[in-house]
């Protein structure tokens, strides 16, 4: 038996009392969690085959492990129903991916937070909100898992905000940062197909996100605009005009980029960053003399999601300005790749 | 009321810091710098300070490929076998 499965804390018997003394431990975000009594902890347990003591996600640094139960008592303090449990394991097993850089983009002044997307059909099945609002508050499911996330990254890794997590700022998205990605009306095949998934395979991807930027553009259809997760509207001005995702990615990238005199001038330029894009092997798009955003396309991640009306899209930027953090992706509820 | 504790139960790791050096006279110095800007050149100043005022010696430089990970387990062995004592810091 797991030592945190042994670890049982007897509280009296009223629900108020109880919220109190999960404050008094430390164990909350700020806002009252739900009381991880036993019978929920369970029932969460119920969705995962593994056992409670296997290791999802491990710290590299500090050696601190996720097991399926800790995931379990967290979700539930979160708030989650027991079917958003695979997505949350999901996203550990994403983010443990060594490339995600868990350290650094956990811990780091730069504020970052895992932004969640889950793609696929088990984001309509769980009521996943993809539409208007879906960065905002009112659904369950977005807003306890990405919940979930932040109590694991406190409770289990320990990163605490002025110990072990610096963000100078932080970011909202600390509180919970998880979206569906729109599948009603997207002319485009979705994330969790554009990564490879078998048909009828969800995924989730994590990324380390900074803060979020809306960017306006009621005038027109003209497509001069950075986006990551494009509102409808934006969208199919796109698909009307016969674009692809890789079109899109390819536009942007080409576009999203600063001349070097320029960067030197701000003290922003750095001559190994150039040497990456542009020395070994470079992009066909990338033009001399510029830096650009990403080393390929394939660096702008693109979705839908948001309400029909509004031109309101948005653009997440990297919480690294380099390559220390690179976004992953895993099935839900499956295993394809298990190692 | 029974409630789960939802922290880490994970293996206990031995964090405690290594013993000071007894005295600083003609020791080997390492650098470890995180490849940020100005890293190496700010670490090697401060390691010419050991340099001019207890006679050490700079004997290697131990570079991160990314700032912001941990330093590879194999790099702080390696470090830890060649040097006496290892210079490091964290900043932009």
């Amino acid at each position: 038996m797991p030592l945190d499965v042994q670890r049982i804390h007897d509280v009296p018997d009223d629900l108020l009392a109880a919220i109190d003394y999960c404050y008094a431990q430390g164990w909350t975000d700020g806002l009252p969690v739900i009381p991880p009594v036993v019978e929920r902890v369970q029932a969460m347990l119920a969705f995962e085959g593994r056992p409670p003591q296997a290791v999802i996600t491990s710290h590299p640094a500090t050696g601190l492990q996720l097991t399926v139960h800790a995931a379990a008592v967290n979700a539930v303090m979160a708030g989650c129903l027991p079917e958003y449990f695979p997505v949350l394991v999901a996203a550990f097993e994403a983010m443990d991916k060594p490339d995600f850089n868990f350290h650094g983009s956990t811990a780091s002044t730069g504020g970052s937070a895992p932004l969640l997307i889950v793609s696929g059909s088990y984001a309509d099945d769980i009521g996943m909100n993809a539409d208007v609002n879906l960065f905002g508050p009112g659904n369950r499911a977005n807003a306890t898992i990405g919940r979930a996330t932040r109590l694991i990254l406190r409770n289990v890794f320990q990163m605490i905000p002025g110990i072990s997590d610096k963000s100078t700022q932080g970011n909202p998205g600390k509180y919970s940062f998880c979206i569906a990605e729109r599948s009603r009306g997207n002319p485009w095949p979705l994330l969790c197909e554009a990564q490879g998934y078998p048909p009828g395979v969800s995924s989730v991807t994590a990324f380390a996100g900074g803060g979020f930027c809306n960017i306006e553009n009621h005038g027109g259809s003209t497509l001069g605009q950075s986006v990551v997760v494009l509102a409808p509207e934006h969208m199919h001005i796109l698909a009307a005009a016969g674009w692809t995702r890789h079109d899109t990615q390819s536009f942007l990238f080409a576009q999203a980029r600063r001349p070097v005199d320029g960067m030197r001038r701000v003290g922003k330029y750095r001559q190994s960053e150039y040497d990456k894009q542009h020395d070994a092997d470079p992009h066909a798009l990338l033009e001399p003399g510029f830096v650009h955003r990403g080393l390929a396309p394939d660096d702008i991640l693109i979705t839908m999601g948001g309400g029909d009306a509004g031109g309101h899209s948005c653009f997440i930027p990297s919480w690294s300005r380099g390559r220390l953090s690179l976004m992953q992706h895993k099935p839900i509820g499956v295993c394809i790749d298990c190692d | 009321m029974q409630l789960y504790d939802p922290t880490s139960a994970g293996p206990e790791r031995n964090l405690s810091r290594a013993a000071a050096l007894a005295e600083l006279e003609g020791r080997t110095i390492g650098i470890l710098e995180n490849g940020k800007l100005n890293a190496a050149e700010m670490l090697g100043e401060v390691a010419s300070l050991f340099v001019a005022r207890h006679g050490c010696i700079i004997r290697a430089v131990y570079a991160k490929s990314n700032a912001s990970a941990p330093a590879p387990a194999e790099t702080l062995a390696r470090a830890a076998a060649e040097v006496d004592f290892l210079i490091t810091g964290l900043g932009d």
